[in-house]
Order: C-alpha cells, then structure tokens, then sequence
C-alpha cells in the first residue's frame, strides 16, 4: 500500500494537525465570545468617553492611563485589592489544605465532613456576603451576639463592636468571609490532588520509619504541588477581581477603606458612565494580575 | 494512611470545626426561613424561631416562578459544566501532552481571558448575543459560561494529565489504540478525580453567575435562580424570611448532587494509586 | 328610473366604502410596547391595570412589562448595559426620579416635547418639583408615575403621653425625643431613626439639614454652589444626636427596611421615612404600631424652613424605541391625572398632581394624604446633573463615613466639595 490515504491521516493525525483539531474548540469559543469585548475594552481605553457628556468620543492616547496613575483612588483601590490578596489568598490555602487533609481521612461517614467542606461553595456569592454582613451587625450579629453570651458572665458590659463601621474591623470582617467562601474551592482542588497520591509511597515511607511529619513535607507537599499552583492562581486572578463580599457586606465604605479595583471599575463603568476610564481600569487590573501569575503559569508550562 | 491527626478525638473535634464551619450559614438560613421579619429585629437575637412558619415558602413560591427558575438554573449548568469539560479537556490533552512549540502562550491565552473583570466586557457579549438572536435563551448563557469555566477547567485537567505517565497511554498505543483513544480509554478513567472537581467547580460558576444572567436573560421564562432571588428584595424591603426560604430552595440541589458525587471526587477510582 | 339607478349606485357606493374602511382597520398595524418598570416596590400589578385600561382604549397596541432588577442599583446595572448597547427592545422605562439626568445626557431617552408640549405647559398642572427634575437641557425628558417624600413619621400615642407637642426644629425634636426616651425608660427604644448606610436615602440625611437652614445645593444651571459651614453644622446635628442618645450608635449601618421594621416593632419614636412605610406601620399583619402613628412635615433648624427630599419614578421613552408615538401616547395616559388618582386609590402611591390630593374620592380612601400633600408639594429635588452617579456616590459615601465617625464633619464637608466641584461645574 502506498503512502498514507486521508482517512488514515484523520485516524492518526500529525501532533500538530491533533493539537489544531484539539485546541479548535477552546479557541472558537473564546473567538467568539471574549475576544472582541477585551478588544473593544483595551480600544476604548485610549479613548475620552464619557456617556454623561452625550456620549461624545475623544481619542486621547496614553491620557487616561497618566491619569489613572495620578488617581488617589484607584492606588487607594490597588492598595485594597493587593491587600486582600495577600490575606487571604494564604489564608484559603493554608485552611483549605487542613480542610481537604481533614476531608480525606477514613471516618465513618464520610459524607457530613465533604458536604460541610463543599457547602460554602455553594452557597451564591452575593448572598454570602450578606449573609456575613449580617452577622457582623453591630445589633442583630451573630458574632457579637456570641461575644456578649461570652463575656456577660465576666461582668463586662463592653459596647458592641460595630464591625462593619470601622475601616480595619470592616477589613478583617471581609477577609474572613472571602477565606471562609474560597477554602473550600482550594480544598475541592486540593483534595483531587491528594487522591492521586500513590499510597505505596506512604507504606514505603512508613517501613522505613519516617514520621507523620516527614512524610507530610516530602511526600504529601511535593506530590501536591501541581495542584496547589493550579489553586494558587485561581485564587490570586478571583481575589484580585474581588468584588461581591465588599461590595455587598459595606459598599466600600467607610469612606473608600474598603473598595477594591473591581469595585472602582464597576463604579466608573456603571454609576458614572465613564467607559473609558472604565477600560482603562480593566486593563490595569488585567496587566497586574498577569504579572502577579506569570511565575505560576512558568511553573505549570515546565512541568510537562 | 496519611494522616496528622493520630488520636480519635482529637479527629473529631477538628471534624466537628469543620462541619460547624461549612453548615452553619447554611444552617442560619434555614431557620430564618422560618421566622417572621418581626422576629429579625428582636433583641437580643433569636436563634430558634418562635413560632415557626412555613409561610414563607410558600410566598417564596407564590411571589415568582421559583420552580421555573431552578429549572433553568439546571438546564444551563448542566449544560454548559457538559461543554465545558469536553471543551477542557480536548484543550487541557493538547497541552500536557502534546509536544507543542507554543505550549505556554496558548495556556496563558487561555488564563488571561479570566483576568478582565466581566462588568467590563458585558455590553460587547450582549451586542453579540443579541447580533446573534440568542438573547433570553439558553444557548445565551451557556456559551459565556463555558469561555468562563475554560480557564479552571483546562488548567486543572492540565495539571492532572501532567501527573499520568506517559507509559500508560505508550502502552495502549502500542496495543493498537490510537492518542485519541487513549485519552479516552487510559487518561481520563485515571484523571477522573481531576475531572470529577473540574465538573463540580464549573457547574457551581455557572450555577452561581449573576452578571451575565441578569443581563442577557430578562425574560422570566428563562431567568436563571441567582437572578431570581434578587427580585423579592424591594427598592425599601428586603425580606430576608422569604429571600431565605428561596436561598434553601436553591442550596439544595447543589447540596445533594455535592452529597452524591463526593465519594467519586474524593475517593473510589485511585484508592489503589497507580501501578507505580 | 333614474332615482332607482342613483340609489343603487349610491346604496354600492356607500358599501364600497364602509368595506374599504373595515379592510383598512383590520390591516392597522398592531403595536406591541415593552415596558421595563422596575421592581416590586413600583407596583407592577397596579402598572399592569393601566395597561389594561389602556389597550382596552386602544384595541391595536398590546404592553408587555419587563422586570430586570428588584432595586435602584440592580436597575441601573441592567438597564447601562441594555442602553449602553443601544437595545431597541424596550420601549418605555420607568426610572428614579434622580436618573432622567443621566439618562438623557447620555442620550438613551427621547425627549417628549413634541407629544406632551413644551416644558412649562406640559408640567403646569403638576408638582412644582418636576420642573427641575424632569426637565433637562430644556426638554422634557420623562413624566411623573408616581411621588414620594421623606415624611417624619411618629408615635402618637408616647407623645401624648408625655405631654409633648409635635417639634417645629431638629433642636425641638431632639429635646422631645430624650424627655420620652429618659421617661419610658426603656434601652430599645431609640428617639429618631435615618438611614446612614452609603445608600441613596444618605443623600437625603446630608440634605435635610442642609435644606433645612435655607441653603440651596446647587444654582439653576447645576452648578454647585455648597455652603460649607452650613454643610458642617448639618452633619455635626447629627453626630450631635448620636452623642445625645436619641440617634443610635451604629447610625451607619442603618438602611431603609431598618427603619421601617424597627418602627414597626415600636422600638422607635420618631423616624424619618419614604411613603410606602406609612402603610407598613397601618397594615402589615405584625406591626405592633398600628393606629398609633403619625406624620408631619420634616423640622427645620432654627430659623430655617421645613425641607424635605422628593422621590418618586418617572416614565420615559427610550431613544432607541422603534415605536416612539405609540409609546408617547402610552406615557401620556400613564402620566394623567386619572391614573395618578388610580395609583392613589388603589395602591397609596403619592400623587404627581396637587389637585389629586383634595379630591373627594382619594381623601376618603387614603385620609392620610390629607397630611402628605403638604410635605410633598414643598419637596425639593435632589441635585439634577448629568454625572449624577458621581454626585449621589460621593455624597452619600462620605455621609456615611461622617456618621460612622471614621470622618470629622468638617473633614467630609471638604472633601464633597473639592471633589463635587470637578464634577458640578
């Protein structure tokens, strides 16, 4: 038989003519759905176009990005935003690897531990963080509520703390809802990881007297490191896109102490109309948040 | 076993943390879906319902088209978590496993699409969607859903191929089977942790999406159940007993489905490991 | 012979036309409208009567309602993004009495002179608010559904009770409120609730006080003309309160529905608050207040006049509209003063036309509007600007932050002004 027909060439296609067909799907889609918005996004941002003005255009260059550095509130935002990252980023890691160690241990019923570690994923964003807003109340707050049970039998008639009035009470509250809510995504992801460790590793270690310890840092942390990285980046773009808890638990306030970018973004593109300081925004937050993932995204590219 | 925790009790207690932890907003909700709003601004604050009532409910209900809107909300997580994983993970085998020049651009691509925030780029997809006469549909919502969940998806399957030898599919391949083949017939059985938590944190993006719902399907006969529970709040009310009862509805079809499919997440297919 | 032949021909003549005529009615093109009008809180029930009322007047023209957020802020993000990509889908939006500013200077609503006259006429049997509120760059830009005000509510019977007469000055009203809080004695009971939440009504609570000593916020051409010491003094009467117990700690935290169950509970004496709670506290089935409330126009400060903050929807015609003069006339009846009388009786939605107020049948439904009609007829509208989502987010942020303490008065005066100037030029 000579040379290779068309139906064997579709059976068993070149590397790159698979990775063509393979990759076609992802890319159409993106194509289609994202990929003239960012373009219109990144085009709009050279542009003075401000909808309340009559929606007159203006092309101004570089303009607005001057005066997006030169714009106490946006490094007001910035400050916010990489704040929270770095809060609670390690803090969702860090509860969500004990959540998704503890999750993988043999009890008996195994299902209120996973249902419990899953649960706050599902409930809506939005709702979640009103739920947390409401129990931060300074009246009707569970969480003083428990404080004043806890300390009536001291004696002490402390003033309730008003949580969400005060820029660094307000700041912890919407921490500990962002790593409260996002745990559990880095657990789900940590806890598939686990699963693919090999158990044969662990009984090798354990014959050769390795403690619990010593075999958590070098068997269980190198053997989960892809999926840390995975849930690592995710974690890092969400929480420098934050939006929904601060925005629903204090509305940024007081004052602007605790907006965020996205909050900004979302302020200048919708209440006031500025769409293209609104683009400009966007495409800061996108630039920072790629940079900010650039050396995770190395590490996966070399692993394979 | 790898375990830190080597005294019962002391599993226990951590295991009672984290049960109190994830149920107890959940927990909240249900029994404010019980109370009336008088009793929400009591003091000091109740946590058990003084007379409880089911009446909110069934406003819950009566007040709109709840049923009709889980309904939907299933339809289009469903789906689109179904496109999405296909679409991921034709992507994700092309990336781990392929031997491609622009492996790492095309991942960043795929990535940086997640990294503009999505009030920016919700006219553009509207003018497409109504361009395209999609708008108020299904279709509308699960197409965006699925660019959406690209990003997680793909780089979680990526990172889970990565961690199959290669032998493995080598080994089918030389049996007769070809690379598609033995994505289907090797990778995928042995990724199905990977890709069981791609499958759940894509179903809950899409089940949880509000921006894109709110803005591409109006019509109540396609609104989506986030949507939907924003419209018993009034521009002066917000009646959280019946906005809770509303809350359960759409908590527990995901709680049980999570119930379910948890043992295929966690455990059951690589109990043994892999033959290495 | 011939008058047999003229009869017949005019008998064919006669039928030839009233077959034309029946042929040309049946080929008359049906309309459909779409409305978007609001949420729960805009009575889309009642809206959905007058539409009925409507098409039952005009058999060719069918409205549809459309609803696409519950709330001002779930609206707005809605409607920017269907107006921003030019959607001709809707036909006539129902919006806030403080958004045909924006909406029109961003050219998404289609002025109404040429159906319903010009400016002066076309409001001249109205509330004198809608001048400035309704009309931008000259045009008419949207009519008036529906009014509301900031009434002062109040408990009627611990006033009695105490001997106190209802107060003419914020300084009055404090005094009265801690005499009933110190005399009942009781920890919950607070003397005056506002909303200091960072939410639209916290542009109220700025303005009152402002208002109430006789200042004016801004000229007739929309520029900002901020007296900052009265601004000061405003916001320090407030915190003034706050110190003085009769407005609670937490003041910040406070948002509309807080008010209003809070009322309701009895846990307030007065309370500063929009129409529809005076129904709550009248109707709800748990409202432990009923036939105990009252309501009076707002105090002004010492000196000063009484001034309160007007709200209310507006229907207006979108500019991308495919069917404009159909979608005018529907306006034009939604707008009347039958329907304003309708929405009274039925609904006790605040009438748009002062004549509406003393009418035999609406006094005899709704008694109270006896007292509304004062209060809303000397309303005063909120900054009219086009950037007023700038203006609004700026002041009511830093309201919010003056009352949680994390700003001085003074500090927050300064800052709405070096920042508002930009914007109100």
């Amino acid at each position: 038989m000579a040379g290779v027909s068309v139906f064997d060439r579709w059976r068993d296609p070149s590397e790159k003519a698979l990775g063509f067909m393979l990759l076609a799907p992802a890319f159409a889609l993106l194509a289609l759905i994202v990929a003239y918005p960012i373009g219109r996004l990144i085009w709009n941002s050279f542009f003075d176009l401000r909808l309340s003005g009559g929606g007159g255009i203006k092309f101004v260059g570089l303009e607005n990005y001057l005066l997006v550095f030169q714009d106490p509130d946006f490094w007001n935002a910035t400050k916010n935003t990489v704040l929270i990252t770095l809060i609670t980023v390690p803090g969702a890691l860090i509860i969500g690897l004990g959540l998704a160690l503890l999750a993988n241990l043999p009890f008996k019923r195994k299902w209120p531990v996973r249902l419990a570690l899953l649960l706050p994923w599902a409930l809506p964003l939005a709702f979640a963080g009103l739920i947390f807003a409401w129990f931060f109340h300074t009246e009707y707050g569970v969480v003083n509520d428990v404080v004043r049970r806890a300390t009536s039998g001291a004696g002490g008639q402390t003033e309730p703390t008003m949580w969400l009035l005060r820029p660094g009470w307000a700041f912890t509250a919407i921490c500990m809802t962002i790593v409260w809510k996002t745990s559990s995504f880095m657990a789900l992801i940590l806890l598939a990881g686990l699963q693919m460790i090999p158990k044969s590793l662990y009984e090798a270690a354990e014959v050769d007297g390795a403690s619990k310890w010593q075999q958590f840092w070098q068997i269980t942390i190198p053997m989960l490191t892809p999926s840390i990285i995975v849930a690592l980046i995710f974690r890092t773009i969400t929480a420098l896109q934050t939006f929904d808890i601060p925005y629903t638990m204090t509305k940024g306030g007081p004052g602007n102490s605790t907006e965020t970018l996205a909050m900004l973004i979302h302020k200048t593109t919708i209440d006031y109309l500025d769409v293209g300081y609104g683009s400009t925004l966007a495409v800061c937050m996108f630039v920072l948040s790629l940079f900010v993932t650039a050396f995770y995204l190395k590490r996966i590219g070399k692993n394979a | 076993m790898n375990s830190i925790f080597d005294s019962r009790s002391l599993r226990f207690i951590a295991a009672a943390m984290v049960v109190v932890n994830g149920f107890f907003p959940a927990l909240w909700i249900l029994l404010t879906s019980l109370k009336t709003e008088a009793e929400l601004v009591s003091k000091p604050i109740t946590y058990l319902p003084h007379q409880p009532t089911l009446a909110n409910y069934v406003q819950a209900f009566t007040d709109q088209p709840l049923l009709k809107y889980l309904g939907n909300s299933l339809a289009v997580a469903l789906s689109a978590t179904a496109f999405s994983l296909l679409v991921s993970a034709l992507a994700a085998y092309a990336i781990a496993r392929l031997n491609l020049r622009r492996r790492q651009l095309i991942l960043t691509c795929i990535v940086a699409s997640s990294m503009f925030p999505l009030v920016t780029l919700l006219v553009p997809i509207f003018e497409t969607m109504r361009t395209l006469g999609l708008l108020n549909s299904y279709t509308a919502l699960v197409l965006p859903y699925i660019v959406l969940n690209l990003p997680v998806c793909t780089l979680v399957l990526v990172s889970f191929f990565q961690s199959i030898p290669k032998d493995l599919e080598n080994a089918a391949m030389i049996d007769g089977c070809t690379r598609m083949g033995a994505l289907l017939r090797v990778v995928v059985p042995l990724a199905a942790p990977g890709v069981f938590t791609a499958g759940i944190l894509a179903f809950v993006n899409s089940w949880d999406e509000f921006l894109l719902a709110l803005s591409l399907n109006s019509n109540p006969n396609f609104r989506t159940l986030p949507v939907g529970i924003t419209l018993y709040q009034g521009e002066f009310t917000f009646p959280w007993p019946i906005i809770s009862a509303a809350l359960i509805v759409a908590i527990v079809p995901i709680a049980v489905l999570i119930a379910i499919f948890q043992e295929r997440v966690v455990g059951g297919l690589t109990q043994g490991g892999l033959k290495g | 012979m011939i008058r047999r032949s003229t009869f017949t021909a005019l008998a064919s003549a006669v039928a030839l036309m009233a077959g034309l005529a029946s042929s040309s009615a049946a080929l008359a093109q049906q309309t459909t409208l779409r409305v978007f009008s609001g949420g729960a809180n805009q009575r889309p029930d009642l809206m959905r009567k007058l539409f009925d009322q409507y098409q039952a007047k005009n058999p060719n023209v069918k409205v549809e309602i459309e609803t696409g957020g519950a709330t001002s802020e779930l609206q707005r993000q809605y409607l920017s993004t269907v107006l921003n990509a030019k959607d001709p889908a809707i036909d006539i939006y129902l919006i806030d009495i403080v958004n045909p500013a924006q909406y029109y200077g961003a050219g998404w609503l289609e002025p109404l002179d040429a159906y319903v006259g010009k400016p002066a006429e076309a409001f001249k049997a109205y509330l004198p608010v809608y001048l400035s509120s309704n009309v931008i760059d000259g045009k008419v830009a949207a009519m008036p559904a529906f009014a509301d005000a900031m009434f002062m509510y109040y408990r009627k019977d611990l006033l009695d009770k105490h001997g106190v007469k209802e107060p003419k000055t914020w300084d009055e009203l404090s005094a009265a409120a801690s005499k009933i809080q110190r005399a009942e004695a009781n920890p919950n009971l607070q003397g005056l609730s506002i909303q200091g939440a960072p939410i639209e009504g916290a542009v109220c609570t700025f303005l009152l006080p402002y208002w109430g000593q006789g200042k004016d916020f801004n000229d007739a051409n929309g520029k900002l003309t901020l007296d900052k010491a009265a601004a000061t003094k405003g916001l320090s009467q407030w915190l003034a309160m706050v110190d003085a117990g009769v407005i609670k700690r937490n003041v910040a935290e406070v948002k509309t529905p807080d008010t209003v169950n809070e009322f309701k509970a009895g846990q307030v004496v007065f309370a500063i608050n929009w129409g529809f709670a005076w129904d709550r506290f009248k109707d709800d089935p748990d409202s432990k207040v009923q036939g105990k409330v009252g309501v009076m126009p707002l105090p002004a400060v010492a000196d000063g006049k009484s001034a309160t903050c007007v709200g209310g929807w507006q229907w207006a015609v979108s500019a991308f509209s495919k069917n404009k003069a159909a979608a005018a006339g529907l306006v034009k009846h939604l707008a009347s003063a039958e329907s304003s009388k309708f929405l009274a009786v039925e609904g006790s939605l605040l009438a748009t036309y002062p004549g509406v107020y003393t009418d035999v049948d609406v006094v005899k439904n709704v008694p109270w509007f006896k007292d509304a009609a004062n209060v809303v007829i000397a309303g005063r509208s909120r900054p009219m600007s086009k950037d007023y989502g700038q203006v609004s987010d700026i002041i009511r942020t830093t309201t919010s932050a003056v009352l949680a303490r994390t700003k001085t008065p003074a500090e927050g005066v300064a800052e709405i002004e070096s920042r508002l100037t930009r914007v109100m030029r």
